[in-house]
């Protein structure tokens, strides 16, 4: 670059010298992130794929450059980061949707975005390369959550599923043998526990304005026999139950009834594990990959004072005794741009990121939890992510995916709103429910 | 300087003024640095005391990770550097061709001004966050997406009405015959504006260049919008992202948000030497 | 006037306009910044308005709707409460950063030991990027471990979370806002005394004016200029505020960008009146600029 001082003198030569070194500095830059991203290797008649995802790890570099070296000379694969925050790579991706499609082959998309882009036809329907005998290889939440007009749209990757977590040594103490099953239980241990340890905070969880909070709050209304769409894509608004209101007023009991702190109403996961991390909290709803930062000192991100050994993993509790428990599905897949030139590498790339050996790399070097049912009974995997033998029944059966549909975006925005409403008191669980009710009925008829 | 000279009440009543004075100026000046100070104590305090409730005062366990952490990450210095070419870019167009206009708007005559400036002005009555999507759409058919040019034209649209409409106020307020002074000396229009206008206007001019600066320095959503590969990203783009899926990672956060605040002000240290030492540069003569 | 004298007065005006050169240099210097900003935003800024005037949605092009967009924006209750929230803020934002300012523009104009390192330190809030400014505050408002939090529980404003309760978001935006921007207004404010000539106050200190004097009937006159532009752009500034609501109030604090945000990039559904609430926002800041010049008298040229 060259030395330049201010802005005397209006020639027009010196106006085009700017125009040009704007010009040039552009392509410049495009140039150097051109020859940056390719990498090395790769021959004239390579492929070059592009992959985005978001909130990059090291795992994810070591991927790509394995497939490099696998497919040498066929294809090159580069990485291409997108934001961390969720709202933030959703809008990216649909702006470069909206404005034709992008450049982008193969997306590291969220769970729900999969219907959202269905919908929209930028992502590619993938019935042909994944078919069912392939699918049965895989846990069934995250596929069915992928399903739009009977066809997959995508391939699972990784995978999460909402769980409590407890202190054992506390529980304990109170006088209790083992963790809540009904919501009711999981009260009034965190009540007593609390005030018999010392705890400072019964309950802690997500429930701010954000998707964090629609995944709790779901949970609540599935574990007391409600729903909010009568079937997953598609069909009737039935939000408006005995089981869902009954499911809200327990919502809304947590801070009322002082089993939780009012904080919850702004807490996401970032603000609510150190709570637990700091042994004050008694329950914690979270993730699984919660569990490995237990015990771990803090320079690599972990909670170094509480000890796995205390913490035990509990499903989310459910109305009554003997009914099913459910947890909000998460986890991340592979899918297709539609838009893209390079369909069948595309394709090869994104069954190859799943494949077995894959997965198993993603759960060893980066701790997450794989979507291939087999890997679950190999010894290397559950080695390496701490506490997945417990959480793995809750994984298997217990995942449900939210009401996903065309239009979720909007779905999200209302369920979000109402349930942290019915968290700060703001509005009862009777109208949380009817307004619900109208809302979402509105948005699933323009759906049509 | 003024004071209280004109009763003569004296110097204790001078003093007790100079006092209330300093005061006023210590609290503004806490005021103003606090938040820095507690953000720069996130990031040099373990993650246990960064979330500890109630919060601490002072800092009692201290952890130089974040701070390794982030200098030593080569995205953050690649996006310092991309930072400072789109602000610094941004600014020099700024400048430039938003002094020719303001000086033309100011001190020369013609017609349409009113139009002129109005037009200039209606870009800052739209939401940025509105025409994102119509942006990305022109650039990439301009091809320029995913370089800084995007960036720099948008923040420079953007930054021009207030540099325009500054530098206009500014113009207006120097002496009318200053012009005519130096034509008569035999200097063009161009040269008058050079070698007379500018340098009186250094005050202005180097607020604005100031101003701007930290605006295209600041911008989050168009660099956010248009910048895709890492290499190319500012840190208001890269700083957000020291977090993964599930967490954010504040005291990283924290140290970035203090290295790149701080050069800002010694910047601007720099430069307000300079805002002073436009008054003193040579009036009109005779 | 007879129709080949009003010939001759329209070529002349135009041979006047374009035949002098010193006009003509004008135009050209003036040509540079208008090009970039039209052609840059003329056509996204077209679009929005089309957009809002149909029934597109975020990939189809719709048909044409007239006010529909517009009707059901005003009947929303969440553009009302944003209508409100960005009204309130404004009003106070400004009014207070103008005030504190102007304050701190005229302590700092006297020489005084330390001023250049006070004038750095001051500019700092303005400095700091607003993107994670927003984020940090959050951080300092967050029950628990949020300094502010904690110090407003002590004092015994707030009993519960700031951050649940509108009015303390509000109100906590505003000072964050305040926080953030006075040096902005300090700094301009600042340049324009400093453009003042010093003999003028000399003549009235001869004169016998005292300070209070000086001040209003000197300084704030020649001030006029500057005041009226830094109080212009921060008003329209603040009217379209998006980024601090959005980071700070994560989606409980609404404001007329973050309604326009959420239509036009999250929902599906709202996209319609997320147009038409951006164009809202340029009708209603167009007149707000209106204002400034007719009313406040701000000179947009030299011409007497």
């Amino acid at each position: 670059m060259t030395e330049r001082n201010e802005g005397s003198g209006a020639f027009a030569g010196r106006k085009l010298n700017r125009r040009d070194f704007l010009k040039m500095s552009g392509a410049g830059l495009a140039g150097a992130a051109l020859l940056g991203a390719a990498g090395c290797g790769g021959g004239a008649s390579s492929s070059k794929l592009i992959f985005s995802m978001g909130s990059i790890i090291p795992t994810y570099n070591a991927l790509i450059d394995k497939f490099n070296k696998q497919h040498k000379g066929e294809a090159e694969a580069t990485l291409r980061a997108m934001p961390s925050n969720a709202t933030t790579h959703y809008d990216k991706l649909t702006t470069e949707f909206q404005a034709g499609g992008g450049d982008i082959d193969v997306i590291g998309g969220d769970v729900i975005w999969a219907i959202q882009f269905a919908a929209q036809g930028w992502i590619q329907d993938l019935s042909d390369d994944f078919p069912k005998s392939e699918q049965e290889k895989f846990l069934p939440a995250p596929i069915s959550a992928m399903i739009y007009e009977g066809a997959v749209y995508g391939i699972p990757w990784f995978t999460d599923a909402g769980m409590i977590y407890y202190r054992k040594d506390l529980l304990e103490k109170a006088g209790f043998s083992g963790p809540p099953e009904t919501w009711d239980e999981l009260k009034e241990m965190a009540l007593k526990t609390a005030k018999d340890t010392g705890t400072k905070n019964g309950f802690v969880f997500q429930g701010s304005n954000y998707e964090g909070g629609v995944c709790n709050g779901m949970e609540y209304i599935w574990t007391h026999g409600g729903e909010v769409l009568s079937d997953v894509t598609s069909g009737k608004v039935v939000v408006d139950s005995p089981e869902a209101l009954a499911a809200m007023e327990t919502y809304a009991s947590m801070v009322a009834d002082g089993v939780a702190p009012e904080a919850v109403a702004n807490y996401d996961e970032t603000t609510s594990e150190p709570v637990f991390g700091a042994g004050d909290a008694v329950f914690l709803r979270d993730w699984p990959g919660f569990y490995a930062l237990l015990g771990i000192p803090e320079k690599d991100g972990g909670y170094p004072n509480i000890k796995p050994e205390q913490v035990g993993i509990a499903p989310i509790p459910v109305a009554k005794q003997g009914m099913h428990s459910w947890s909000t599905l998460g986890g991340w897949n592979q899918y297709v741009n539609a838009a893209t030139d390079l369909q069948d590498e595309a394709v090869t790339f994104a069954k190859w990121m799943t494949a077995t050996e894959q997965e198993k790399f993603l759960a060893t070097d980066g701790g997450l939890r794989p979507t291939r049912k087999a890997l679950y009974e190999d010894p290397d995997v559950t080695e390496a992510l701490p506490g997945v033998e417990l959480q793995k029944e809750i994984i298997f059966n217990n995942a449900k995916s939210r009401p996903v549909m065309e239009y979720y975006g909007d779905m999200s925005l209302e369920l979000a709103e109402q349930f942290n409403n019915v968290v700060t008191g703001d509005t009862s669980p009777q109208q949380a429910v009817e307004t619900l009710q109208k809302d979402l009925s509105n948005i699933m008829q323009q759906a049509d | 300087m003024a004071s209280t000279t004109a009763t003569g009440k004296g110097t204790g009543r001078r003093s007790l003024n100079m006092v209330l004075f300093y005061v006023f100026v210590v609290i503004f000046v806490f005021v103003s640095v606090f938040p820095l100070l507690w953000v720069f104590k996130m990031s040099i305090v373990t993650k246990s005391e960064l979330y500890a409730a109630p919060p601490t005062i002072l800092p009692q366990s201290l952890s130089g990770a974040n701070w390794t952490q982030v200098l030593g990450d080569p995205a953050f210095q690649k996006a310092l550097i991309n930072s400072t070419i789109i602000a610094g870019v941004t600014t020099l167009i700024c400048l430039f061709f938003g002094s020719l206009t303001a000086y033309a708007i100011a001190r020369l005559r013609f017609r349409f001004k009113s139009t002129v400036l109005t037009l200039i002005l209606a870009i800052s009555f739209f939401p940025a966050v509105a025409i994102i999507a119509p942006l990305f759409i022109q650039f990439t058919a301009l091809g320029i997406i995913d370089t800084l040019a995007s960036v720099i034209i948008t923040d420079t649209v953007f930054a021009l009405p207030l540099t325009i409409w500054l530098l206009v106020a500014f113009f207006r307020e120097l002496p009318v015959d200053l012009e005519d002074a130096a034509k008569v000396d035999g200097a063009t229009t161009i040269q008058a504006f050079r070698k007379v206008i500018v340098p009186l206007a250094a005050p202005g001019v180097f607020t604005t260049a100031i101003l701007t600066f930290i605006y295209a320095w600041n911008e989050f959503l168009f660099a956010n919008t248009f910048l895709f590969d890492p290499s190319t990203q500012p840190v208001t783009v890269v700083i957000p992202n020291f977090a993964t899926i599930y967490t954010v990672d504040y005291g990283a956060q924290a140290a970035a948000s203090v290295i790149v605040t701080v050069p800002l002000v010694i910047l601007v240290l720099f430069f307000q030497r300079r805002i002073v030492s436009g008054l003193t540069a040579g009036a009109v003569k005779g | 006037m007879t129709t080949a004298s009003r010939e001759k007065k329209e070529r002349s005006w135009f041979k006047e306009e374009f035949g002098d050169p010193e006009r003509r240099t004008a135009y050209y210097m003036v040509l540079p910044s208008l090009l970039i900003i039209v052609v840059i935003a003329f056509f996204p800024i077209l679009y929005g308005i089309v957009l809002s005037l149909t029934d597109s949605t975020v990939t189809a092009f719709g048909s044409f709707v007239g006010l529909e967009n517009y009707i059901e924006m005003f009947q929303d209750p969440d553009f009302l409460v944003g209508l409100s929230n960005t009204v309130i803020f404004t009003v106070a934002s400004v009014t207070l950063e103008f005030i504190l300012g102007l304050g701190i523009a005229l302590a700092v104009n006297r020489a005084f030991r330390g001023r250049g390192l006070v004038r750095a330190a001051i500019l700092v809030p303005w400095a700091f990027p607003t993107v994670i400014s927003a984020v940090m505050w959050r951080l300092m408002f967050q029950p628990g471990i949020g300094i502010f939090q904690y110090l407003a529980e002590k004092i015994g404003i707030i009993s519960g979370p700031v951050l649940s309760d509108p009015a303390a978001l509000l109100i906590s935006a505003i000072v964050i806002d305040v926080w953030k921007t006075t040096p902005f207004m300090a700094l301009l404010l600042l340049a324009g005394l400093q453009v003042i000539p010093g003999d003028v106050y000399e003549a009235a200190r001869v004169d016998g004016a005292n300070v209070y004097q000086r001040f209003f009937r000197i300084t704030l006159p020649l001030l006029k200029g500057a005041i009226l532009v830094a109080v212009l752009f921060r008003t329209l500034d603040s009217y379209r505020v998006y980024d601090l609501f959005w980071a700070f109030g994560a989606k409980e604090l609404d404001s007329l960008s973050t309604y326009v945000y959420e239509g036009v990039r999250i929902s599906q559904l709202q996209f319609g009146p997320g147009n038409a609430a951006a164009v809202f926002i340029f009708v209603t800041a167009f007149l707000i600029a209106l204002f400034f010049i007719k009313v406040l008298g701000m000179r947009t040229s030299t011409e007497e």
